[in-house]
């Protein structure tokens, strides 16, 4: 985590704190409305998503494309690419469509850490690429659960614990799959502030997700660094919906910065990962 | 214009100024109010010539040309001093201040005088005070333009939120103007960013002048004698920013007798008290409010909220004592902060501290000085002790200043304004404390020192009765000083080179002259024509990203990398006084451009980022509009009307494709209405109403799903815009008692009358309902909001 998401996240709990101290004494309790507007269209934009990891194959790359705001979500597929992994120590593989707009590796490898992987992908007169490096894997040693206070409740958050190997530059990100269910939260660290040290930072979340007894399946996946910047910048987008996070909204938001040539939003990462499975106990 | 050439041209104007004299003497003094002994700022003093018995003025012997019969006529400066020069005659001086009783004298000048007055307040303003032959109209004739003067009654009687009186807001009604949100103590001036305005307080810059993130600004209204805004022309002896200065003068304390005031209301309380330290020589002063939101969550039986801070608390004061005839000494001092904490868990803290000590000197009747040496500190703290993780986050900036400025009064035509100033700047961009069992470990962002050096000469001039001018150069030398790594970044945002400084190495130093021109031409009695051209120099930049004040928006330095803010501003202006000065009417136009204006580029992180200056982008601005303004000084009813048109566009290498687009301060239309209305001895209504255009946003133009969730597409920024904006506030004070020394109010207001459920943002989300939708959802931050406050004063 680095010191801005560190900070950030501080401000966060400072501010939901402030906004519901400020909501409870003073403010109209619900002073939101949902409005009609009339937002700019842009033209139809290509996104990917595509994952190589030290797990087994085959990997897929699924390609999508942005619809208007008022549209419902519904995101047409693109059919009919050219999809090509590529490593560097020699692997070729051209990827085929599986089901509409995901594309599977064919070839029977797995994804090596150190290696460099590109993906390209040519369709509709363009042509995308995106290139990374996987990480050495770091072993997540077991995962805890804490009790949290936040404003008028408290939650409870799983603790991953494992060793941060020497020197800066390592890069987590986890996900949480709640009795079967995934929980569409990102959780993003680096040791920028923490190199070398024994690592049990918890997995903040405003909100009541994981209840004790629940059971759940965390991944841990040592990505990039550009893999960690697109998703750190992704989760600032996600908004807890309270009038806390309001107040931090920023004022220019903007697509978070990727890997891949050409314009597609999305991400190709190379990335390990590790699974842990158990109950949420206190 | 080169700076030799001008300080020659400066020489020979006083040159001709001088042999211009003939036998002269000057009348000078200090301009006091009887109740109180507070010194009165902007008095004016008007000399005619004329005897006891002569009667009206205007008649034989004035001055050639002065068709009024003034032979002089000057306003009192920061202190309350004033100078002027008029030959041997007898004369007639009348001191008048808006809201005072004027009052006159008859001399003899046959040589040097001093005269000093004390002014009665009306107490009744009901009663119409007419004084002939007093000059009202001073707005026509002064050189300056955009400059607005607020008195502490209007401010006292404008309406605003939770009817806690605030300067910051009652400014953001006046025209070219704008505020930066609901609930915001931020505001735009003619384009300018909420980091543009230097806002002093007794000289000391306030970094930053919010509680609570904006809604209540930091100045006690309580502690305030004078406020003055100056539009982006203000005279040489200012600097530092590019669009305003807010200068706010604390209250000096009464010098005639002990007072205890001060008021209840829903948010805090406030209590002020005074008294002269030794009649007529001295006086202090000693105001505080705080706020007691929390000790109402101290009741509530959440274990949560009943262990959480959350207030903020103000003090000012202020000793001055006179040590004798011709010197006279202020201490003042500010002190401030918030707090708010959850449960021992995390607390945040932060506030300014500003100190003021001033001399005054007078040399003689036509010289006058002021050393200040002043200090300020804004700094915050983090304290997080959730999930053992025991970090401490702490920033602070710094300054200690020394300035001399001197006013020379050398004739009825010609004044002479000079200064220095000294400023060493201390910033600590971020220190990190992390506890043993954290998992962070702890940092500590080099410090960055600067000094910055400022010299400035003007001169008011007045070639003809018509024709008034005010000019002069600042010149502004900004040093960046070592200790410290200096880097220089590629396009991409990555350091291609550094230099390592040893400590007072001088890294870079940016000298700049900031040209300021103001010239009036008097068409009539009362009306003119002004001109106007000022440049300005910023050398301190705020980084922030978000839609409220946050207080851990960084201040940073210019550098290396990041070259001084540079603004050109000219306008122009008619100005016109109806009904025997009764109503001042304006227009000004301006057109005001802006070089190596900042901005961040797309997911910059400015947050305790050692290479914060890699985020950065640069580039330009501009911005125009014309400004109407209507304001009814006497009478009952009082008040003022003001329309202001404008645009402000940027163009930022690597933003939109580098093409001008919409500032987030571009507001077209803006309408201000403020109405004052003395009804009887016992009650005042008072009213405001504001209009503007929704400000420019980025919206959303498309969504994608990513790791099964959806996520919003963006292209150009600032494409859309926030719904207009439109409020109405009332509110009624009562005076319940009154007698010779005690006095108590009653304020019943209501914030957002007709319930007006505006804008405050507007978030994009997933319909909670429906989840193959997404929603625009328009957040309210007040309704309508009544509140009432008691006043006392014995």
């Amino acid at each position: 985590m680095t010191t801005y998401q560190m900070t950030s996240m501080i401000f966060r709990a400072a501010i939901v704190a402030l906004g519901g101290l400020l909501m409870v004494l003073m403010f109209c309790p619900a002073c939101t409305k949902v409005i009609n507007l009339s937002v700019p269209n842009a033209a139809t934009q290509i996104v990917i998503e595509g994952n190589v990891t030290n797990g087994p194959g085959p990997y897929q790359v699924s390609i999508t494309t942005t619809v208007p705001f008022s549209a419902n979500n519904v995101f047409p597929t693109v059919d009919g690419a050219r999809v090509t992994i590529t490593d560097n120590a020699g692997l070729y593989d051209s990827l085929t469509e599986t089901a509409p707009g995901i594309y599977s590796t064919q070839g029977n490898w797995v994804g090596q850490p150190g290696n460099t992987y590109t993906l390209s992908v040519s369709v509709n007169g363009g042509s995308y690429t995106g290139t990374s490096t996987m990480p050495q894997p770091v072993n997540l040693d077991s995962v805890t659960f804490e009790q949290v206070s936040r404003l008028k409740k408290s939650v409870i958050e799983a603790v991953p614990n494992f060793q941060d190997p020497p020197g800066v530059g390592h890069y987590y990100q986890f996900a949480e799959t709640i009795n079967g269910s995934p929980l569409n939260k990102i959780f993003v660290f680096d040791d920028r502030l923490s190199a070398g040290n024994y690592i049990h930072q918890p997995l903040a979340d405003d909100s009541a997700h994981l209840q004790a007894g629940d059971y759940l399946s965390l991944n841990m996946y040592c990505v990039d660094e550009n893999t960690y910047n697109y998703f750190r910048d992704l989760a600032q987008q996600q908004n807890t919906g309270t009038f806390a996070a309001v107040l931090f909204t920023d004022v220019a938001p903007a697509n978070p910065n990727n890997n891949l040539s050409g314009g597609a939003l999305g991400y190709f990462s190379a990335n390990t990962t590790q699974t842990w499975t158990g109950y949420v106990n206190l | 214009m080169p700076l030799p050439r001008l300080f020659g041209l400066l020489l020979l104007l006083l040159a001709v100024a001088a042999a211009r004299g003939q036998a002269k003497y000057s009348i000078s003094g200090t301009i006091r109010d009887t109740t109180s002994g507070e010194v009165l700022i902007g008095a004016t003093v008007s000399v005619a010539r004329g005897a006891a018995d002569g009667g009206a003025a205007g008649g034989e012997g004035a001055h050639p040309g002065q068709g009024t019969g003034v032979a002089a006529g000057a306003t009192t400066n920061a202190y309350g001093f004033y100078s002027v020069t008029a030959p041997e005659g007898k004369y007639r001086v009348v001191i008048s201040f808006a809201g005072y009783g004027a009052d006159t004298f008859f001399v003899m000048l046959n040589g040097n005088l001093r005269l000093s007055a004390k002014l009665i307040p009306d107490t009744n303003q009901l009663k119409a005070v007419v004084v002939s032959s007093v000059r009202k109209n001073a707005n026509v004739t002064q050189p300056l333009m955009g400059v607005q003067k607020l008195t502490t009654a209007e401010i006292a009687n404008v309406p605003v939120i939770f009817g806690e009186k605030d300067v910051l807001k009652t400014i953001q009604l006046l025209p070219g103007v704008q505020s930066a949100g609901d609930g915001s103590s931020g505001f735009f001036v003619r384009g300018g960013t909420s980091a543009q305005n230097l806002i002093l307080l007794d000289e000391a810059v306030v970094y930053n002048p919010d509680h609570l993130l904006g809604f209540f600004s930091t100045f006690n209204s309580d502690a305030i004698k004078d406020v003055t805004v100056y539009k982006g022309e203000e005279p040489a002896d200012y600097g530092g920013r590019l669009s305003s200065v807010v200068d706010i003068r604390m209250n000096d304390g009464n010098n005639q007798r002990y007072s205890v005031s001060g008021g209840i209301g829903l948010i805090d309380s406030r209590l002020n008290i005074e008294g002269p330290i030794v009649k007529d020589e001295g006086s202090f002063f000693v105001s505080a409010r705080r706020t007691y939101a929390d000790l109402f969550l101290r009741l509530s039986k959440d274990t949560n909220l009943n262990k959480s801070s959350l207030y903020f608390y103000d003090l000012n004061a202020k000793v001055n004592y006179k040590l004798g005839e011709k010197d006279h000494l202020y201490l003042s001092g500010y002190n401030g902060e918030d707090n708010l904490g959850i449960n021992n868990l995390f607390n945040l803290e932060y506030g300014n501290s500003t100190g003021t000590l001033r001399w005054n000197h007078i040399f003689n009747s036509r010289l006058f000085s002021n050393t200040s040496l002043v200090f300020s500190k804004y700094n915050y703290l983090i304290n997080d002790n959730q999930n053992n993780n025991d970090v401490n986050i702490s920033s602070y900036i710094q300054d200690a200043s020394l300035k001399e400025d001197l006013q020379y009064y050398i004739n009825t035509a010609n004044q002479l304004d000079i200064g220095i100033s000294v400023t060493h700047h201390a910033l600590a961009p971020g220190i990190l404390n992390a506890g043993e069992s954290s998992s962070f470990n702890s940092l500590f962002l080099p410090k960055k020192y600067s000094l910055e050096s400022d010299a400035y000469i003007s001169h008011r001039w007045s070639p003809t009765d018509n024709l008034h001018i005010d000019y002069g150069v600042r010149v502004t030398s900004f040093a960046i000083l070592g200790p410290g790594t200096f880097y220089t970044y590629d396009s991409l945002g990555d350091a291609i080179d550094s230099s390592v400084y040893m400590g007072h190495s001088v890294v870079k130093n940016y000298i700049n002259p900031e040209p300021r021109f103001s010239a009036s031409w008097v068409l009539d009695d009362v009306s003119s024509i002004k001109w106007s051209y000022a440049r300005n120099i910023q050398n301190l930049h705020l980084l922030t990203n978000s839609t409220s004040s946050n207080p851990t928006d960084l201040w940073v330095p210019s550098s290396n990398n990041i070259k001084p803010e540079i603004a050109d501003q000219e306008s122009i202006g008619y100005f016109r006084n109806l009904a025997d000065n009764k109503y001042e009417t304006s227009v000004e136009v301006y057109y005001k451009t802006m070089q190596n204006e900042i901005d961040y580029k797309n997911g910059a992180q400015l947050i305790a980022n050692e290479n914060v200056e890699s985020q950065l982008l640069y580039g330009k601005g501009r911005a125009y509009g014309v400004e109407l303004f209507v304001k009814k000084k006497e009478g009952a009813l009082t008040g003022w009307v003001s329309y202001t048109l404008s645009r402000t566009q940027l163009q930022i290498d690597g933003i939109n494709n580098n093409q001008w687009y919409d500032a987030s301060q571009d507001v077209p239309h803006n309408i201000s209405v403020v109405g004052i209305y003395k009804v009887s001895p016992k009650w005042t209504l008072s009213s405001d109403f504001v209009y503007h255009s929704g400000q420019s946003v980025t919206y959303p133009s498309g969504k994608y799903i990513n790791n099964g969730e959806v996520f919003f597409y963006y292209t150009d920024r600032n494409a859309s815009r926030m719904p207009p904006y439109d409020r109405l506030d009332l509110a009624a004070t009562v005076i319940a008692t009154k007698t010779a020394k005690s006095e108590s109010s009653w304020t019943f207001s209501v914030y957002n009358a007709y319930d007006r459920a505006n804008a405050y943002a507007i978030i994009f989300q997933q319909n909670p309902n429906n989840p193959e939708q997404t929603q625009a959802v328009k957040y309210t931050l007040y309704k309508l909001v009544p509140s009432v406050t008691w006043n006392f004063k014995f």
